[in-house]
């Protein structure tokens, strides 16, 4: 063993030195030369500054793991969060917001002061209105207002405090969930779950801080970017994890690696990079010491938290899982155990949502409908398990999608479509929140008699955004990652706390 | 011409600081040249410069006068010391000139007409920075009780306090409106300053209204400015308070609106005017909800914790504004009994524990004991029965306590009654049976029994 470990540092000597060239020589040394001056002319400067060497020995937890816990500026209401994203829009009057009135007028021209200046995917002229396509009922004690679409969420319904007035300035879809997700409706900003992950860390050292987990058959149409870490550093991006097959892609030791070489390999690594870390008192090198190790430890970890078969016959059930294939139930019932398991934020995508009316998955009523059964079971099933875990009060569940739909039928080139659809909408939609911090059985804001704009409570993404930070414990406008000279917020220049919805 | 009058105008605030400077300058060199007399033509030829450059000063001044709108009022001391301030540097110059036409003053000493001209000059000067800067603009940044030993009178909030018992007798107006008025607003738009000639600190005042006019349309918040303007947007130029001042809170803004809506009444308690509780809610104490008691303690150091952390225990503090800590066992389930004495060290900080998944016993329960601020305590899937369990009823900070999973038995359930302050325990899992919510002790305690169920239904498109 020995001799394969000097042998390895004696290779990685050999190659080191024949990778030099003359030029790298000249390079190093002016940089070098360069560095000492610069390096001196501000240690000078600095009175606190302390000798180079004690440094680099003084790092912080975080140098040596980035998902090290750190304390939140204020006392955090929940510790992990669970985001359910419907991509594709779910149409908010079917399912939460109720519109008798939408009824009266069904068939009838959208009046066209409605749509003076807006901006539609695929309405084109005068389209009609078309009153709600589910039946409705006041439920729980709250007296909430659910459609028979959802027959088992009237059993949280008193848990979760509803948003009926949610807007977005995105009306495509790719667009609209990076916002929702971002904050921003371009690439290139950190999502809610790296924000998270960046300022809190992670307690579980063998499981991600972030996992995404997806469903439906495709994923969102903004790609991976929905869960990306943006300028954050890499490691904060969500790790999408399966739960058909195996939970992360290559998780596995490739035949005729046992777990044994496995380790001897990750200790021959560990032990030169630890000789390198002699010479370079770099902390870079302790992180990528510990990443070899955390990754390790993972392949044991990650398979057995995303093993749903060891779950009791009546959790099964409740969720109704579908073992084997990837199902949102499945995501929901490993959600639960996920955050059992100290993970900080758990995304899940459900594909299929896009309602416009093309074609029979993607109708309004009957097409809904299915995918309402899919969610409706598990997502009433995951409130209850984490409340009869006495994870509900330290959990956050926001659920949605990244616009609503509109109260006229679709009419795409101006024709009579196959099946009843409505269009993309971003002026008025219906999101909730439950768990920790969280009001229970309220409704907040209202929208028209037809549900096309906010009259009351209106609420941005941004608020949203804002709301989530307060919940872990952050004032939305003080938690900033400088870059490209600027300090980034989540909210960027806006959002404002949710009030109405807190406890 | 206009233009010509407001430009030399604002020049005013420029051109003053030559007459200053030049009168000093003579000041100082009259007393350094007090004994030999070398300089007198000098010091008169500075007088000269000072007189004519104070004369200048006057006219742009009462043209920034005439062009800025100020009332007379304002500015008449300042105008009148700045007038006499140029004459008198022309009478040090004729009197140093030795010129006959003054000899009336000849029996004064020249000594006594400098220090008169000093405090002549200090007093103009500071009459001008009144005028531009506010008269407290010097004592403003003094403590509260040194201003009123002063006689400035001071500016104090008033804070809003209700509560549950108190807040229908609280007066609508003395314990509400005015104190929101008077610490958002009345700074600007009170006794001592009265920008745009609106003053909000009592009754007369607020109907009187400002410079446009009434500010209150009885019954109509919708119209009234007195509301409108707080609403505006905070870039509006018109949006009160300016953005760089303190703004009232969202139920401040509210509350002036329900207040304008039932008529403004000046008089009367909240309850008699059947205003609704949702109102002030916010100006309730706030109750403390964390997961750590309402106490200070001091910290822990670095070293016990990170000494702590290398057994393999998370430790982590709850937030940077608190001293208490989460200990928790998540990476170390191999955690046993006697493992309790390494976290010993944190028995005062130790807030939230987590033995969830390790391997403790009954035993456990007379060490937890020593927690005296623990508040949220986690023993689910561990073996424990319930056996000592009422050790813990000392703890009273104690608030939860979850045993999901754990082999708890149904007669060491009752033990929770005597606990202190518990309010809620979580069973589902073990040998207890039952399900939903049940409350122990007239409420105080809910025992969360789990076992929830979402039965099947025809429409079930995914079944297991």
């Amino acid at each position: 063993m020995e001799d394969h470990i000097q042998r390895l540092i004696q290779e990685k000597i050999v190659r080191e030195t024949q990778a030099k060239t003359r030029r790298h020589f000249i390079k190093s040394c002016a940089q070098g030369m360069g560095g000492l001056a610069l390096s001196s002319i501000f240690m000078g400067c600095d009175p606190l500054a302390k000798p180079m060497a004690k440094k680099t020995v003084a790092f912080s937890e975080r140098d040596l793991n980035p998902l090290a816990t750190l304390a939140p500026p204020f006392a955090p209401k929940v510790k992990s969060v669970i985001y359910l994203h419907m991509a594709g829009a779910p149409s908010q009057l079917e399912m939460f917001d109720y519109k008798p009135q939408l009824q009266k007028y069904h068939g009838q021209d959208c009046p066209q002061s409605l749509l003076e200046g807006k901006k539609f995917a695929f309405i084109k002229g005068t389209p009609k209105l078309m009153g709600p396509q589910a039946e409705f009922k006041q439920e729980g004690q709250s007296g909430n207002w659910v459609s028979n679409f959802m027959p088992h969420f009237k059993k949280v319904v008193d848990e979760v405090a509803f948003l009926k007035a949610v807007h977005t300035d995105q009306f495509n879809h790719g667009p609209a969930q990076l916002f929702m997700h971002t904050g921003s409706a371009r690439l290139g900003r950190p999502s809610i779950g790296a924000w998270a992950t960046y300022g809190l860390g992670s307690p579980n050292q063998n499981l991600p801080g972030f996992v995404v987990l997806t469903s439906g058959g495709n994923t969102p149409d903004a790609g991976k970017s929905v869960w990306g870490s943006g300028f954050l550093p890499s490691v904060y991006q969500g790790v999408q994890c399966r739960s058909k097959g195996d939970p992360v892609l290559y998780i596995e030791d490739p035949d005729g690696m046992t777990r044994d070489l496995k380790k001897s390999t990750i200790d021959a690594i560990n032990k030169i990079n630890k000789e390198e870390y002699a010479k370079y008192a770099d902390p870079e090198i302790l992180a990528r010491i510990n990443q070899y190790e955390m990754a390790y430890r993972m392949q044991i970890a990650v398979p057995e938290v995303m093993n749903i078969n060891n779950e009791p016959e009546n959790i099964k059930q409740m969720y109704g899982v579908e073992p084997g294939k990837e199902s949102f139930a499945n995501n929901c019932l490993l959600a639960r155990k996920l955050v059992e398991d100290g993970v900080r934020f758990v995304q899940l995508f459900d594909w299929g949502w896009d309602t416009h009316g093309n074609i029979r998955e993607g109708s309004i009523d009957l097409g809904l409908r299915n995918k309402c059964g899919e969610i409706d079971r598990p997502i009433a099933a995951l409130i209850l398990d984490l409340k009869q875990r006495g994870l509900l009060d330290e959990t956050l569940i926001v659920w949605g999608g990244e616009f609503g739909r509109t109260p006229m039928q679709e009419n795409r080139g101006n024709k009579k479509m196959a099946y009843k659809g409505r269009d993309h909408h971003g002026d008025a939609f219906t999101m909730w929140m439950a768990g920790g911090g969280i009001k229970k059985g309220v409704s907040h804001g209202k929208t028209d008699d037809i549900g096309f704009s906010g009259i009351e409570g209106q609420v941005s993404v941004h608020d949203i955004h804002a709301t989530i930070l307060h919940l872990l414990g952050f004032d939305h406008e003080q938690f900033t990652y400088e870059f490209q000279g600027r300090h980034f917020r989540l909210t960027d220049v806006e959002g404002e706390l949710i009030k109405e919805i807190l406890a | 011409m206009d233009v010509l009058k407001q430009l030399l105008g604002r020049l005013h605030p420029l051109v003053v600081h030559l007459p200053i400077g030049f009168i000093i300058l003579g000041l100082l060199l009259q007393w350094y040249d007090r004994k030999r007399k070398e300089y007198t033509k000098v010091i008169s030829l500075v007088y000269l410069w000072g007189g004519i450059s104070a004369a200048l000063a006057c006219i742009t001044g009462y043209l920034q006068y005439l062009g800025e709108g100020y009332a007379f009022d304002t500015v008449k001391w300042h105008l009148w010391s700045g007038i006499a301030t140029a004459l008198f540097s022309f009478l040090m110059y004729a009197k140093l000139q030795e010129i006959q036409r003054i000899d009336f003053l000849g029996k004064v000493p020249i000594a006594v007409l400098a220090v008169l001209f000093f405090v002549l000059i200090s007093f103009t000067g500071h009459q001008g920075g009144n005028i531009t800067h506010g008269e407290d603009y010097l004592v403003e940044p003094l403590p509260n009780h040194i201003k009123s030993a002063l006689g400035f009178e001071t500016f104090e909030e008033k804070p809003i306090v209700l509560n549950e018992e108190n807040w229908q007798e609280a007066l609508i107006y003395d314990d509400v409106v005015k104190p929101i008025l008077n610490n958002n607003c009345v700074s600007c738009h009170g006794k001592k300053k009265t920008k745009g000639e609106l003053q909000l600190h009592t009754p007369e005042v607020l109907l009187k209204g400002g410079e446009n006019g009434e500010i209150i349309i009885t019954n109509n918040p919708e119209n009234s400015e007195l509301y409108t303007r707080l609403v505006l947007p905070k870039n509006d130029e018109d949006h009160m308070p300016p953005k760089d001042k303190r703004q009232p809170t969202q139920e401040e803004i509210e509350l002036i609106k329900a207040w304008l809506s039932i008529g403004n009444p000046f008089e009367g308690a909240i309850g008699e005017l059947g205003m609704e509780k949702e109102l002030f809610l916010s100006f309730f104490p706030k109750k403390h909800n964390a997961d750590y008691p309402d106490i200070q303690i001091a910290a822990a150091s670095q070293d016990t914790i990170n000494a702590i952390k290398s057994h393999g225990l998370h430790v982590e503090h709850i937030s940077k504004a608190s001293n208490f800590l989460e200990v928790s066992c998540i990476n170390k389930p191999s955690f046993v009994d006697s493992d309790f004495e390494i976290i010993m060290p944190l028995k005062e900080q130790i807030a939230i524990l987590d033995l969830g998944g390790t391997q403790i016993t009954d035993a456990i329960f007379e060490k937890l004991a020593t927690l005296t601020n623990l508040t949220v305590l986690k023993l689910d899937a561990t073996a424990i029965t319930g056996k000592n369990m009422e050790l813990l009823a000392s703890l009273e900070h104690l608030k939860s306590i979850n045993l999901t999973g754990s082999h708890l038995e149904e007669i060491y359930l009752r033990n929770l009654e005597s606990f202190k302050n518990l309010e809620i325990a979580y069973v589902f899992g073990t040998q207890v049976e039952g399900e939903g919510v049940r409350r122990l002790k007239d409420g105080q305690i809910t025992i969360d029994y789990g076992n929830y169920e979402l039965p099947p239904l025809p429409s079930d498109s995914i079944i297991y």
